[in-house]
């Protein structure tokens, strides 16, 4: 088929269909995937951590084995993240990929920079507003970098998850420790399952 | 055909249009190696070489050689120039499709498909929402 075959203006319209649907299955990361992953992660992590601190008086903190299994949720998490960008952008080059690193190396650096604050002020400052750094910080981190992922990718379900996130973590001045904990599991992994679901709505 | 339909001959081909909806894919500025794209489209190189090359004179692509030895590459990507003619082909193609499902027949020839398989939503341009 060196050639290309003449074909009529039915077949050109199912070709470019199945063309299209095809792209977007193997080049395009599934958000809604990515969402799940996280919003599960959120959820189940934080949940857990409260139902280990909830009731306390006076707040000691979650339990060891419910942080731990935080981390464990998001080293899955990520893994499974890594997995479905890399499979998908396998032999894609240029801007998107200066965005993904831009992304992700905010990220990191604004979480290292969160527990280098935590550790600093870990002695000088109340319980309740070291719980507030360390417990609402990530969720606050975590909108601002959506916010600038939908800066960068003009997404808009993305700059709406990345307001929500913020706004609920700046809510979580206001909230006793263990509250603070199950804020971060409803409304950030509430915030996260939420847009996975308006994403595959978008997508059909 | 195509001088009859208005639909651009150049992209207006099995494999070239392809490799025009699939390259639209991406997003602007960015490009897809040579090898991936082959691979998605399941086409032989010489194959794919030929449709590029045409696609690359109308200056609807743009390939580019990077590297040498065994890190040789070849990106491709869609020029602005063939987003903007894949968009004016999808738009002619609607039109023709419009006016084929109003009259119950194919332009030029008999409809052999049903109503519903012809009205599919063709959108040429970046996926921005991912």
């Amino acid at each position: 088929m060196l050639e290309d075959q003449a074909m009529s203006v039915q077949e050109a319209a199912a070709v470019a269909q199945d063309a299209r649907v095809r792209a977007r299955r193997e080049l395009v990361i599934s958000a809604p995937l990515v969402y799940t992953a996280w919003g599960l992660v959120w959820f189940l992590g934080y949940g857990a951590m409260w139902l280990s601190a909830r009731g306390q008086h006076p707040y000691r903190g979650p339990s060891g084995v419910s942080i731990a299994a935080v981390f464990v949720l998001a080293g899955f998490a990520a893994a499974a993240v890594l997995f479905i960008a890399h499979k998908a952008t396998a032999g894609i080059d240029g801007q998107s990929v200066r965005y993904r690193r831009i992304i992700i190396t905010t990220w990191v650096t604004g979480y290292l920079i969160l527990l280098l604050v935590q550790a600093g002020i870990s002695r000088s400052v109340s319980t309740r507003a070291l719980a507030f750094v360390a417990l609402a910080g990530p969720l606050v981190l975590a909108g601002l970098v959506y916010i600038l992922a939908s800066v960068l990718g003009r997404n808009r379900p993305a700059f709406a998850l990345g307001a929500w996130l913020v706004i609920a973590g700046a809510c979580c001045a206001w909230l006793a420790p263990a509250d603070i904990l199950a804020m971060c599991a409803l409304a950030g992994g509430g915030g996260f399952l939420v847009i996975a679901i308006i994403e595959t709505r978008l997508r059909t | 055909m195509t001088a009859q339909t208005g639909l651009d001959p150049v992209i207006h081909g099995p494999v070239r249009l392809r490799v025009m909806v699939t390259l639209a894919t991406l997003r602007d500025g960015d490009s897809l190696s040579f090898t991936r794209l082959q691979e998605l489209l399941g086409l032989t190189p010489g194959n794919l070489i030929t449709h590029l090359r045409k696609l690359e004179d109308a200056g609807y692509v743009t390939t580019v050689k990077s590297g040498r030895g065994v890190t040789a590459r070849t990106s491709v990507s869609l020029s602005q120039q063939g987003r903007r003619a894949l968009g004016t082909y999808t738009a002619v193609l609607r039109q023709l499709l419009d006016s084929a499902s109003t009259n119950g027949t194919g332009p030029h020839q008999p409809a052999r498909q049903t109503p519903g398989r012809i009205s599919p939503p063709l959108q040429p341009g970046p996926a921005q929402e991912e």
